[in-house]
């Protein structure tokens, strides 16, 4: 069952930013809502934690319409850090530990083991606009996810963080995952995260453009590319592949488009047959390429980054 | 509701503890110790508590008059100094020195033009009571007789003014002031709290938890018991003060007006208070706080000059009767107007309806502002914006 968001609409005005979203984050399954900047992934999310009122459709979890008090349990951090800056980071995590519902003895205990598994707990008495901008959204997510919740949705959580913090920050998300939390994650950044995604949805401009588990877009795709080095100049061989295009075609190394419904194994034997093949490799298509190829010929690469 | 004041006592306990800590409220609450201090004890310091007036005179005064004034010193909380001078022109020059407050040379007082006070007024009456002892005794009356003739005393003088009760007068006037100053301490504070929650994008953590009404109240709730505190520490020393010693008078006041009291500026603070927090939301950075917040203060000072100009000067006239019952000038006018003991208690009580009602009302205004326009960042948010249509931003 999980979290569902059934048929969405939301607008500023005149301006549509959601027009009939609907898609569903399985428990146990790490989730990405991914698009450019403006696609209407903050606003989405601003819905589905009841910041915002949609103009129609519902957001449901377990089957059951989502009110105030199922959201409180949820665990939300926001795209810009949303933290007290006078306030001591050990004391801003037990406050909204106990805003979620928690006794303060609770909510002191799962602090401390929170920012020890994060890596805080040393500066449990500094003051929060005393932290490194890193340490602060470390914190942030601790806020989050201080009362172990069932749901959490994080807004942008990579953007701004150097590679050993996006690493940490991964894997404190799929340990949840692994322990049957339900966890949607928005990025605009799509190639830094297609390796941790297993579901995706992608929305531009208030739409979805495409939808799906990741590996399964990314290999049925008709963007593959079969990788060959070939000594042979003869390409006799490809004849009885008419859909196969040629990419590039230096040297020794051939680049070959295998079209969707082909298994680049069939290719790859026939290219043995003719000759010996010293290196192959079959690359699948970047979250992003995906993206540009869903989202129409008309779309540049200015709000995807790669 | 148990949950709705769960969240909004959290709300309020972490708002009063991050007041109390901060570097302004210690700074300011020292600042009003000092002026309340400073305010008890510098009269007396300056010795302006007992004034001190200089008589000269041509020879050395007579003991009697010495004698006299000195009682009329201390039963008048005045000291008295003499100075001897050899001829009227002396005197006259020691008072144009400023040496000495009057001057005594043969049937003529001179005055100094500045600070005499009701000194001259003494030494007059002294000197006629010292004049008339001696004919009385000398037209053969006892001493006995002649004290008991002189303990004759003018009747004592109360002034009357508009206001019917003095002491209800006071607390009229206290509670307008009381309220400006921690409106003026407590308002701006509100509005930054708000500001601060908007621009830190905390607003966006809190409202996926808590009901924008109980963010506000809570945060209400939280600066206004620090500047009630800030308020007791300036009236402290004062109270104090008037216990102690009767140096500092304050006048006597029945408990059940400042019941009344304590009321009104409750209501008074509630109402403003929730008018600052919509207005700190309207704005996008910290800094903007003081002129979106202006038209509250200007708001605020036309109240009281109504209730000072209008009401004083004509309790029952049909525009005093309208400002106390004004919610945004009755907390100033109603207290004043009922110093004048000619307001029915029915009236009394339909200003403490519209005032608490239109606060309430302004808690579901400012609610709304909050969670629309904090969501809108980047720009000064417009008032229009954020009470249209629902669906709109």
């Amino acid at each position: 069952m999980g979290l569902e968001v059934i048929d969405v609409a939301h607008s500023f005005g005149d301006r549509a930013a959601l027009d009939g979203v609907s898609f569903e984050v399985v428990p146990g399954v790490l989730t990405g809502l991914l698009g450019p900047n403006g696609a209407g992934k903050t606003t989405l999310m601003r819905v589905m934690l009841g910041v915002l009122d949609p103009v129609r459709g519902e957001v449901r979890f377990d089957g059951r319409a989502v009110g105030d008090a199922t959201r409180q349990h949820w665990g939300y951090m926001p795209q810009e850090r949303g933290l007290y800056p006078a306030m001591r980071a050990g004391e801003q995590v037990v406050y909204f530990g106990r805003l979620h519902g928690l006794s303060r003895s609770d909510a002191e205990r799962r602090a401390k083991a929170l920012l020890e598994e994060l890596g805080l707990l040393d500066r449990w008495g500094e003051r929060t606009d005393k932290l490194s901008g890193g340490l602060q959204q470390r914190l942030q997510l601790a806020a989050a996810l201080v009362h172990d919740p069932e749901v959490i949705v994080l807004d942008e959580p990579f953007a701004g963080l150097d590679p050993v913090a996006v690493a940490s920050l991964s894997e404190s998300l799929r340990q949840r995952t692994r322990d049957g939390r339900t966890v949607l994650f928005s990025s605009h950044q799509l190639d830094l995260v297609q390796d941790l995604c297993q579901d995706i949805t992608m929305i531009d401009r208030g739409r979805i453009v495409l939808q799906g588990e990741v590996a399964t877009l990314r290999g049925s795709s008709g963007r593959r590319q079969l990788r060959l080095h070939v000594s042979s100049p003869n390409r006799d061989w490809l004849l009885p592949f008419p859909g196969v295009a040629v990419v590039s075609d230096e040297a020794d190394e051939l680049r070959l488009a295998v079209p969707a419904g082909l298994d680049p194994l069939e290719v790859l034997d026939a290219a043995r047959r003719a000759g010996p093949v010293a290196d192959f490799g079959l690359d699948l298509p970047t979250l992003s390429q995906l993206f540009l190829a869903a989202a129409g010929d008309g779309r540049d690469l200015a709000g995807v980054r790669s | 509701m148990s949950g709705w004041w769960r969240g909004t006592r959290l709300v309020f306990q972490r708002g009063l503890l991050e007041n109390l800590r901060s570097k302004s409220f210690r700074l300011g609450t020292a600042v009003l110790l000092l002026i309340s201090a400073a305010f008890v004890t510098l009269p007396q310091v300056l010795g302006q508590g007992t004034p001190t007036y200089t008589l000269a005179t041509v020879g050395r005064a007579p003991q009697q008059m010495v004698t006299a004034l000195r009682a009329a010193g201390e039963a008048g909380r005045f000291t008295v100094r003499f100075v001897a001078r050899s001829s009227a022109e002396q005197v006259q020059q020691t008072l144009r020195t400023g040496d000495a407050t009057v001057g005594l040379a043969g049937d003529t007082l001179y005055v100094s033009a500045q600070g005499a006070g009701t000194f001259p007024v003494v030494v007059a009456q002294t000197l006629v009571s010292l004049e008339t002892a001696q004919r009385l005794a000398a037209a053969g009356l006892t001493p006995q007789q002649v004290a008991e003739l002189q303990s004759v005393r003018p009747p004592s003088q109360v002034t009357v003014g508009r206001v019917q009760d003095e002491g209800r007068g006071a607390v009229g006037f206290a509670v307008g002031i009381v309220l400006y100053m921690a409106l003026l301490m407590g308002g701006s504070a509100i509005a930054t709290t708000v500001a601060l929650e908007k621009s830190t994008r905390i607003s966006e953590v809190l409202l996926a938890v808590l009901r924008p009404s109980q963010i506000l109240v809570g945060t209400v709730l939280a600066v206004g018991t620090a500047t009630f505190l800030q308020i007791l520490v300036l009236a402290a020393p004062v109270a104090v003060a008037a216990q102690v010693s009767d140096a500092v008078g304050l006048p006597s006041v029945a408990a059940g007006d400042i019941a009344l009291a304590v009321v009104w500026f409750l209501l008074g603070f509630g109402l403003y208070a929730f008018v600052y927090a919509a207005c700190g939301a309207l704005v996008n950075k910290v800094t903007e706080v003081n002129s979106v917040t202006l038209p509250i203060v200007l708001a605020l000072v036309s109240g009281y000059l109504v209730a000072i100009l209008v009401v004083m000067d004509d309790p029952q006239s049909a525009w005093s009767v309208l400002a106390s019952l004004f919610p945004l000038s009755a907390p100033l006018a109603m207290p004043l107007r009922w110093a004048s003991g000619e307001v029915p208690v029915y009236q009394l009580l339909v200003a403490m309806a519209l005032t608490a009602g239109a606060a309430a009302a302004l808690v579901s205004v400012a609610s709304s502002i909050y969670r629309r326009a904090l969501l809108i960042t980047g720009r000064r948010v417009r008032f229009r914006e954020v009470v249209g249509t629902p669906d709109g931003h």
